[in-house]
């Protein structure tokens, strides 16, 4: 078989969230001497990719999208030892500290955004909800992140937004970390006001203003 | 029904999981497996449904989902358990009427039933930011002097000195406390002083803050409302319960609170329309409920009038009207901007969606309620005509109507027109309006709606 065939039945099989099918091809890809980096670009990243535009589009929903990014850890299980063992890395996109800001619960906008970041190849740390604005300075600096975002659902709570911008120009970092924001208060205009680098309204926008940042 | 206390206790003594288990172990396998179990199918083209024994499925799949996955206290990391004997008895017991407001304009808020060419109960407002003290009284005072309205929800001011309240603050206690004084105060004006206000306390994120607003020397009632929220999905904090300890204690109205959301982790519409549901019975169970706030959202778009979420939102008024008949209002999240014909459309398809399913009129919320200052009192007295136009529908004759509402608004949904602001619409000074173009579109619309086959009476 190809190498271009397991790649489409690895992708076809993430699609239909096969988790069964997806690690058994991965498995079969292994033995047939395919690279474990080329398993992951040419066939589970694509599949990931499809299941973004179809959460995009509707056509799939939340529980989906963490069915797939559990079903792509189950293949990384298989692939990251044979990574390490070849002294190689996974290229991650970028790495992302996200979470929701101090005093605001919310989580379900933030944890889609997460969802969507890591099936896109970035490397995401979640800090939770209700979260320090120092916690994410800490975080971003532990794991020489690229980028800070940020979520706030109430109008009361988008001031901590602003604090984390303010914490990282007081500690002299704010042209280290990219800064995103979102959530159902946000706005474009609040964006402006407080000097983040962008504004998402969704999940999906959120991943490409990202990828803008490191491209 | 449970006593409060062994409710919540069940929040204390539960099965101990983590909340992402809950999701994916629990809530979500169950909620898939209960859809399929009841064969609930949303056909992607209705709007208004009227298959009946589809509207009992849902609420039969919504007792399921209680039973099978329970609540999820986060405080506590415990899921609450129910039997489904509780769950079927609290959804028996649930009232089927509210007494709201004093003296002259108290009056009581029913359950409505599907087809029912009653009148149904006119609230009217909404939480929306303002940024004036002065905007804010105005508003309050146009909203009340909308002779049909029957109740009111307040806008929120949250600033203290031109300075915004941070949530949990000492100010955002005091600005609580300024909504709820003005709030009043813009009532009174009105010369209706008992007109209840029912989506108390808009400016109070917290449990401390809406107690201390709402004690009676600021001037809300027990015969008001006090909106007590489930986190999405399925969360019952403390802070929730503290509310309920409170409020039933002083035997105030209690409007059970939930925003399902398209697309999070009920999925879509057949999961939205389950789990809404569900919401209204666990309003009763949980939170001893007078009345439902019904606030289904999509995830994305933020706003309430996709195709699925009308259908999903109509299913779950129907599926209580016909088994329950808790008495609920409907909180549209709209995306067009006040005033504007796309505002209008979404809220003319959200009417004929909620009212012919058996659910009491609420205005629409414009802007997805982020824009500030844009509560038009003028666009609500509309919005409460459209909805008295609503009621005579049946909902076999409201669906293809609200099909065409929908279309001309489809395309617009990812990038909503801005509309208009009160003090663009309004002279400040005198309170009327002054905006030739906000007037004309909604003149406009008046014939427009009554050409497409839906006449809305000037009250």
């Amino acid at each position: 078989m190809e190498h271009s065939e397991h790649f489409d039945k690895l992708k076809n099989a993430m699609i239909a969230l096969e988790k069964d099918d997806v690690v058994s091809i991965t498995a079969k890809s292994l033995e047939v001497g395919i690279e474990p980096l080329e398993i992951i670009e040419n066939g589970l990243l694509p599949g990931l990719n499809t299941i973004g535009e179809m959460f995009e589009d509707e056509e799939l929903f939340l529980p989906e999208l963490i069915k797939s990014a559990q079903i792509f850890h189950g293949a990384m299980d298989l692939l990251q030892p044979k990574i390490q063992e070849m002294g190689t890395n996974v290229k991650k996109k970028g790495t992302v500290v996200i979470g929701t800001v101090k005093g605001d619960m919310h989580y379900i906008g933030k944890n889609i955004v997460k969802l969507l970041m890591e099936t896109s190849g970035f490397d995401v740390h979640d800090l939770g909800v209700d979260v320090d604005p120092f916690a994410f300075i800490v975080k971003a600096d532990e794991v020489n992140a690229d980028m800070i975002a940020l979520s706030a659902l109430l109008t009361t709570t988008l001031i901590g937004q602003k604090d984390v911008i303010e914490a990282l120009e007081g500690q002299g970092k704010r042209e280290k970390y990219k800064v995103l924001l979102g959530g159902g208060a946000v706005t474009k205009a609040w964006a402006d006001d407080i000097g983040a680098d962008g504004y998402a309204e969704n999940g999906y926008g959120a991943v490409k203003l990202a990828k803008s940042f490191i491209a | 029904m449970l006593d409060l206390i062994e409710v919540f206790e069940r929040a204390d003594n539960g099965i101990l999981i983590l909340d992402t288990d809950y999701y994916m172990n629990r809530f979500v396998p169950k909620l898939a497996e209960i859809i399929d179990r009841y064969k609930i199918k949303w056909d992607r083209q209705t709007i208004v449904n009227s298959d009946d024994d589809l509207a009992d499925r849902v609420f039969q799949a919504a007792v399921d989902l209680i039973a099978e996955a329970g609540a999820y206290c986060p405080d506590t990391n415990r899921v609450m358990e129910f039997t489904r004997d509780e769950i079927l008895r609290a959804a028996e017991q649930a009232p089927q009427s509210t007494r709201f407001g004093e003296g002259r304009e108290a009056k009581t808020m029913y359950g409505r039933d599907v087809d029912e060419d009653s009148v149904p109960w006119i609230h009217v407002g909404g939480g929306i930011y303002t940024t004036d003290e002065q905007i804010f009284l105005d508003t309050v005072e146009g909203l009340a002097s909308i002779n049909i309205v029957d109740s009111l929800s307040v806008p929120s001011i949250l600033h203290l000195r031109g300075k915004d309240a941070r949530v949990r603050s000492p100010q955002e206690l005091l600005s609580a406390i300024k909504t709820v004084i003005l709030a009043r105060e813009g009532i009174r004006r009105s010369g209706r002083a008992g007109l209840p206000i029912i989506n108390g306390i808009s400016a109070a994120s917290n449990s401390v803050s809406m107690i201390a607003a709402a004690s009676p020397q600021f001037g809300l009632r027990p015969s008001d409302g006090f909106l007590i929220d489930f986190l999405s999905e399925m969360m019952v904090n403390y802070e929730a319960l503290q509310k309920v300890a409170y409020f039933n204690s002083i035997s105030a109205n209690i409007g059970s609170t939930s925003t399902p959301l398209f697309g999070g982790y009920a999925g879509g519409a057949e999961g939205v329309a389950v789990l809404a549901t569900s919401y209204f019975i666990m309003g009763n169970l949980i939170y001893r409920g007078s009345y439902h706030y019904n606030a289904p959202l999509h995830q994305n778009l933020r706003l309430s009038s996709t195709k699925p979420l009308l259908w999903a939102i109509g299913m779950s008024n129907q599926a209580n009207a016909r088994n329950m008949r808790y008495p609920v209002v409907n909180l549209p999240y709209l995306g067009g901007g006040a005033g504007t014909r796309m505002y209008h459309h979404e809220m003319a398809a959200y009417m004929l969606s909620v009212v012919p399913a058996g659910g009491n009129i609420f205005s629409g919320h414009p802007a997805k309620s982020v824009e500030p200052n844009s509560l038009l009192p003028r666009d609500h007295q509309f919005h409460a005509e459209l909805g008295l136009a609503s009621a005579k529908f049946s909902r076999k004759d409201a669906n293809p109507l609200a099909q065409k509402f929908f279309e001309k608004y489809e395309k617009l949904i990812k990038d909503p027109t801005p509309g208009f602001r009160y003090e663009q619409v309004y002279d400040l000074k005198t309170k009327k309006i002054v905006n030739e173009e906000y007037l004309k579109i909604q003149d406009e619309v008046r014939v427009e709606f009554k050409e497409m086959g839906i006449e809305v009476l000037t009250s």
